[in-house]
C-alpha cells in the first residue's frame, strides 16, 4: 500500500484519446491514459476525482479548481464525456402499468422517454430539492430543483413520488 | 428467633414445615447463610424441598416430610451440580469417598445450584466467606427475576409483572403518550360539545315544521323551544318555513365546519401521541441488550414497532375522536328525549337492550374467527416466506408444484374461514338494523296511539322528532357495545410493546471509567456463562492476553469461541467471574467508549442499505472523506469502490450493485480500520471467501492488526500465520494456551486439528493434481 498522491496546481494534466488523459507531476513523473472518475457522483461532481490506469488509482484531485486553468478544463470535458446525466426540465407525460412507470421528458440534451422500475429506489428526493432519476436500464437523469419546475410537471412528479 | 430466621439469601418464602424443622435443628448462634427453595424430592417427586447453607454444614430438606437431613462441609468434597435432563442433582463426595446426591431439583433453580456448588468447594478450599457470598448474592438477585405469580421471567430483576400488573396501570402508561396534547385535546372536547349541540337541534326543527308551520299539525303542542320564533312571525307559515329552512342551513354549516376542525386537530393528537410512542420504541430497541434479541425475533421487535404501533394508533384515533362524540351525543340525546316525553324515552330504550345483548353475543362469537383466520394468514405468509428466499432449492430439487400446492391449501384454509367469518360480519349490521328499525315500530304504535288518541303531549312532530333522535341513539349504543373488542386488541398490543419499552437496557455501571486509549491487555479470571439455564457455554475459563498479542482462537463448533468475543464486546452481561481490560473490569467502562475501541469483524459482514461512504464512516460519522479513503486502502477496497459506477456514493443493496461478499468484508474491515480501535476481533473473517480474496482479506487484515490486541476466531488454521499465541476452546473451556510452536511439541488438541486439516488438505491438493494429470 502506497501513499496516496493529491494533484495539485504546480502538475499537468493534457487530453489523451477518447475521455482519457494524461498525467505529468511536477516532480517528473508521468502516466499515460488514465480515466478521470468521479469518486463521489453523486454528491460531489466537482471534488475527489480519481485518475485510474489498468493497475488501479494513481492520483486522486481533491478540487478540480486547485487545478491549473487548461488541466482543470480537460478534466471537466473528460467528465462530461464519461458521465452522461441529463437534467430533466419539463414531465411531459407519465404513466403507470403494473408499477413500473412511463416517463417521456423533456432534458437539456432533448425529449426522452424511459421506464422506471423501481420507485421507491430509483427516484430520489433530497431535501434541497434535488431529484435523482434511474431509468430501467439504469440511464441516469437529474431535476436540479422540482420546485422549479412548472405546475404540470410538479403535479406529475408528486403523484409517483 | 431471630437467628434462625436470619436468611440472608433465600429465592423464595420457605415451607412451613421447612421452617419449623429448620429452626429445631440448627442452633441460635448459627447463622444460615443461604437456602434455596426446590421443586423436587430426591426421589423425583414434585414438592417443595429446601437447600440450607451456614457456615459450617449443609442442611438438606427433601420436601413432603421426613427430616432435615445435615452434612458438614468440612466432610464434603468434589461438590457439583450435574445437570441431566430436565432435572439436576447437587452431590458431594462425603469423607469415605462414596459420592451422594444431596439436592435434587429442575432447571429452575439449576443456577443457584451450581453457585451453591461453587460456594461449598471454594469455602472448602479457603476461600474468603464474604468473597463467596458477595457472588451469591448477585445470583440471587438474578434468580429473582421471575414473578412470583406467574412465573413468567421478568424483564429484569424486580421489575413488575406486564402479565399480572393492573389493566388500569397499562392504561395509565399509554395516556403519558397523550398527555403533552392536552390542551388541543380540551379544544377539541369543547368543539365536539358544540357539534354534538348542533346534531341534536335539527329533529326538534323537523318536528316543530310537522307540528307547526304545515297545515293540518298540532299548533305547537310537542316542541316548545321554537314557539318564540313562531311568535315572532306571527304564525306566517310561509316566513316560517323559510325560517325554519335557514336554521337547519345554520345547523349543518356550523356542525360540518367546526366537524372538519375537530377531526383534524383529533387526527393530529392521535398521530402525534404514537408518533412520539414509536419514536419511543425504536430509540429503546437501539439499546437492548444482544440477549433479549435472542430471546425474542427481530421479526416480532419489528411488528412491535409498526404493527402494534398502528393499533394503537387506531385505538387511539377511535377513543379520541368516536368515543368523545358519541359520549356526547348520548347524554345530549337521552336529556332532550327525556324533556320531549319520558314515556316514549323508556319505550325505545327497549331496542338498546337488544343491542347490547346481540353486539356481545355477536363479539363472543366472532373473536374466536379473527383468531383463526390471523393464524390461517399467519400460515399463508409462512408458506411465503419459506419458499420464496428458498426458491434456489424450491427450482433445484423440482418442488415448484409442490410449493404452489402447498401454498394453494393453505390459501383455501383462509378463504374458508373467512367465508364463515363473513356470514356473521355481514348478517351483524343488518340484525342491528332491523332492531333500530323495530324500535322506530313500537314509537309509531304506541306514541302513534296516543297522537291518534288526542292525549295531551303528543302529536305528529313529537314522533318525527322522536324517531329522529331514537336512530340517532342507537349509533354511540353501538359504538360502546363494539369498543370493548378494540379496547382489547388495544391492550394487548400494549402489552407488546411495553415489553420493549420497560425492558432493562443495556447495563450502565456506576462507575464510568472513560477509556482514552487501550493497551490491549485483557483478562478471563473464572468466567461461566450460560444463554439459558440448561446448558454451560463457558466454564470458568481463565486466560491472560498481552497487549498486541495476535491470538488465534480455533475449537470445533459450538465450543464457545464466539461466546469468548461476545462476552468481550460485552453483548452479554449476565456471567459469572471478571473480565478485565487493562486491568480494569469491563462492566465498569462507559459502555460506548469501551465498544469504540474494539473493531468487530463478522463472518457475514452486514451492511446498511446506504452509500458505500457511508458504510465505512458508520464507525466514525465525523471522519474526513481522505480518513475513509485512507481506511478503504487499508482494507485493500478502494481501488473496487473507484471502480463501481457510482464509486463512493454506490448504495448497496440496490438492484444493480455487484458487490460481492469479499468486498463487503472488506468494506467492513475498512470500518473497523477507520474507529483506530485499541483491540481488534475477527469472528471468521474470511471463512466465506474464495482463496484470492482471502489473500486480499488477510493483506488487509496484516495491515491492521500491527501494534493492536487482535482476536481470530478461525475454521481454517492457515489463516492464523500471524498469531503468536493459540487459545484451544473445547466444551466452553480453555484445554490448551501457548505459542503455536508449544502446542505442537505438546502433541494435543491443537496437534491433532493441524493433522486433520493438513490431511484435507493434502488430499485436495491430490484431487486437484490427479484431475490435471487426466
Amino acid at each position: 500500500m502506497t501513499t496516496r498522491v493529491y494533484i495539485n496546481a504546480q502538475d499537468r494534466i493534457e487530453k489523451a484519446e477518447n475521455n482519457l488523459v494524461n498525467l505529468y507531476l511536477h516532480t517528473g513523473e508521468e502516466y499515460l491514459s488514465l480515466e478521470p472518475r468521479r469518486l463521489f457522483p453523486v454528491n460531489m461532481r466537482h471534488s475527489f476525482i480519481t485518475l485510474l490506469s489498468d493497475s488501479g488509482e494513481v492520483a486522486v484531485i481533491r478540487e478540480i479548481s486547485d487545478l491549473d486553468k487548461d488541466s482543470a478544463r480537460v478534466i471537466e470535458e473528460s467528465l462530461d464525456d464519461y458521465y452522461l446525466v441529463p437534467t430533466i426540465t419539463k414531465i411531459v407525460s407519465t404513466s403507470d402499468k403494473y408499477g413500473t412507470l412511463r416517463w417521456t421528458v423533456e432534458t437539456d440534451r432533448g425529449i426522452r422517454s424511459f421506464d422506471i422500475r423501481n420507485r421507491n429506489h430509483d427516484i430520489k428526493v433530497s431535501k434541497s430539492g434535488k431529484v435523482r432519476v434511474r431509468d430501467a436500464d439504469d440511464n441516469r437523469y437529474v431535476i436540479e430543483d422540482y420546485k422549479k419546475l412548472d405546475a404540470h410537471s410538479r403535479a406529475k412528479l408528486i403523484v409517483h413520488t | 428467633m431471630e437467628a434462625n430466621n436470619a436468611y440472608l439469601l433465600k429465592n423464595k418464602t420457605l415451607p412451613d414445615e421447612a421452617e419449623v424443622l429448620i429452626s429445631k435443628t440448627v442452633a441460635p448462634n448459627e447463622k444460615i447463610l443461604f437456602a434455596i427453595v426446590g421443586d423436587l424430592t430426591l426421589a423425583g417427586k414434585y414438592a417443595q424441598s429446601v437447600l440450607f447453607i451456614t457456615k459450617d454444614r449443609a442442611l438438606v430438606y427433601d420436601g413432603g416430610g421426613g427430616d432435615i437431613k445435615s452434612y458438614p462441609l468440612s466432610l464434603m468434597s468434589e461438590v457439583c451440580a450435574k445437570r441431566m435432563y430436565g432435572n439436576a442433582t447437587l452431590s458431594a463426595k462425603i469423607s469415605d469417598g462414596k459420592r451422594i446426591v444431596l439436592f435434587r431439583y429442575t432447571y429452575a433453580i439449576a443456577a443457584l445450584c451450581d453457585a451453591a456448588a461453587l460456594f461449598i468447594n471454594h469455602i472448602n478450599d479457603g476461600a474468603n466467606l464474604h468473597d463467596e457470598m458477595s457472588v451469591m448474592e448477585v445470583v440471587f438477585e438474578r434468580a429473582l427475576s421471575v414473578c412470583p405469580k406467574c412465573g413468567r421471567t421478568l424483564l429484569h430483576p424486580g421489575a413488575e409483572c406486564i402479565m399480572c400488573r393492573s389493566k388500569v396501570k397499562i392504561v395509565e402508561r399509554l395516556f403519558e403518550y397523550i398527555k403533552p396534547e392536552r390542551s388541543k385535546i380540551m379544544l377539541c372536547i369543547i368543539l365536539s360539545l358544540i357539534t354534538t349541540a348542533m346534531a341534536i337541534i335539527p329533529p326538534t326543527v323537523t318536528g316543530f315544521i310537522v307540528d307547526v308551520v304545515f297545515p293540518g299539525g298540532s299548533g305547537g303542542s310537542g316542541i316548545t323551544p321554537l314557539n318564540f320564533i313562531s311568535d315572532a312571525l306571527d304564525g306566517d307559515s310561509s316566513k316560517l318555513l323559510i325560517a325554519m329552512i335557514c336554521l337547519l342551513f345554520a345547523t349543518y354549516i356550523l356542525q360540518y365546519g367546526i366537524g372538519i376542525i375537530r377531526a383534524y386537530t383529533f387526527r393530529q393528537v392521535g398521530n402525534r401521541s404514537v408518533a412520539r410512542l414509536r419514536n419511543d420504541i425504536y430509540k429503546k430497541a437501539q439499546y437492548l441488550p444482544m440477549s433479549f434479541y435472542d430471546k425474542t425475533s427481530t421479526g416480532a421487535v419489528i411488528n412491535r414497532i409498526a404493527s402494534d404501533s398502528s393499533t394503537l394508533q387506531n385505538f387511539m384515533l377511535r377513543i379520541t375522536q368516536e368515543a368523545v362524540v358519541h359520549l356526547f351525543q348520548l347524554v345530549g340525546i337521552i336529556i332532550i328525549m327525556l324533556t320531549l316525553n319520558p314515556t316514549l324515552t323508556l319505550l325505545s330504550l327497549i331496542p338498546v337492550i337488544l343491542i347490547v345483548i346481540v353486539t356481545r353475543v355477536f363479539g363472543r362469537k366472532i373473536r374466536p374467527y379473527y383468531r383463526r383466520i390471523w393464524r390461517r394468514w399467519s400460515a399463508v405468509f409462512a408458506t411465503l416466506s419459506d419458499t420464496i428466499p428458498c426458491i434456489k432449492v424450491v427450482k433445484s430439487f423440482t418442488g415448484e408444484n409442490r410449493s404452489a400446492d402447498k401454498f394453494k391449501d393453505k390459501n383455501d384454509d383462509w378463504l374458508e374461514m373467512d367465508r364463515r367469518l363473513g356470514k356473521l360480519t355481514t348478517a351483524f349490521p343488518q340484525i342491528v338494523s332491523f332492531l333500530v328499525t323495530c324500535g322506530s315500530l313500537i314509537i309509531w304504535g304506541v306514541g302513534g296511539g296516543k297522537v291518534i288518541a288526542g292525549e295531551a303531549g303528543f302529536s305528529a312532530g313529537l314522533i318525527v322528532s322522536f324517531i329522529s333522535y331514537a336512530s340517532m341513539f342507537y349509533n354511540p349504543v353501538t359504538f360502546f357495545a363494539n369498543l370493548s373488542d378494540s379496547f382489547q386488541s388495544a391492550l394487548a398490543s400494549t402489552e407488546k410493546i411495553l415489553d420493549i419499552l420497560e425492558a432493562k437496557p443495556e447495563t450502565h455501571a456506576e462507575s464510568h471509567i472513560v477509556p482514552d486509549k487501550l493497551n490491549g491487555k485483557i483478562e478471563f479470571l473464572h468466567v461461566s456463562f450460560s444463554f439459558d439455564r440448561t446448558k454451560k457455554v463457558l466454564d470458568d475459563v481463565t486466560v491472560t492476553i498481552e497487549p498486541g498479542d495476535v491470538v488465534g482462537i480455533v475449537g470445533t463448533t459450538g465450543s464457545g469461541k464466539s461466546t469468548l468475543v461476545n462476552l468481550l464486546m460485552r453483548f452479554y452481561d449476565g456471567y459469572s467471574g471478571e473480565i478485565l481490560v487493562d486491568g480494569h473490569n469491563i462492566q465498569n467502562f462507559d459502555l460506548s467508549a469501551y465498544r469504540a475501541k474494539i473493531g468487530y469483524v463478522q463472518q457475514e459482514p452486514q451492511m446498511f442499505s446506504d452509500t458505500i461512504f457511508n458504510n465505512i464512516a458508520y464507525s466514525r460519522p465525523d471522519a474526513t472523506i481522505e480518513e475513509v479513503m485512507e481506511a478503504a486502502d487499508v482494507a485493500n477496497a478502494h481501488n473496487f469502490i473507484a471502480r463501481q459506477p457510482d464509486a463512493y456514493d454506490t448504495v448497496l443493496g440496490e438492484r444493480g450493485v455487484g458487490v460481492s461478499g469479499g468486498e463487503k468484508q472488506r468494506i467492513s474491515i475498512a470500518r473497523a480500520v477507520l474507529m483506530n480501535p485499541s483491540i481488534l476481533i475477527f469472528d471468521e473473517a474470511t471463512a466465506a471467501v474464495d482463496s484470492e480474496t482471502e489473500h486480499l482479506i488477510q493483506e488487509a487484515i496484516d495491515r491492521l492488526i500491527a501494534g493492536r490486541t487482535t482476536l481470530m476466531i478461525a475454521h481454517r488454521l492457515s489463516t492464523l500465520k500471524r498469531a503468536n499465541k493459540i487459545i484451544v476452546v473445547d466444551g466452553g473451556k480453555i484445554v490448551e494456551f501457548g505459542s503455536p510452536d508449544e502446542l505442537m511439541a505438546k502433541k494435543g488438541k491443537y496437534y491433532k486439528l493441524v493433522e486433520i486439516q493438513s490431511m484435507t488438505q493434502d488430499a485436495e491438493r491430490m484431487k486437484k493434481e490427479e484431475r490435471l494429470d487426466i
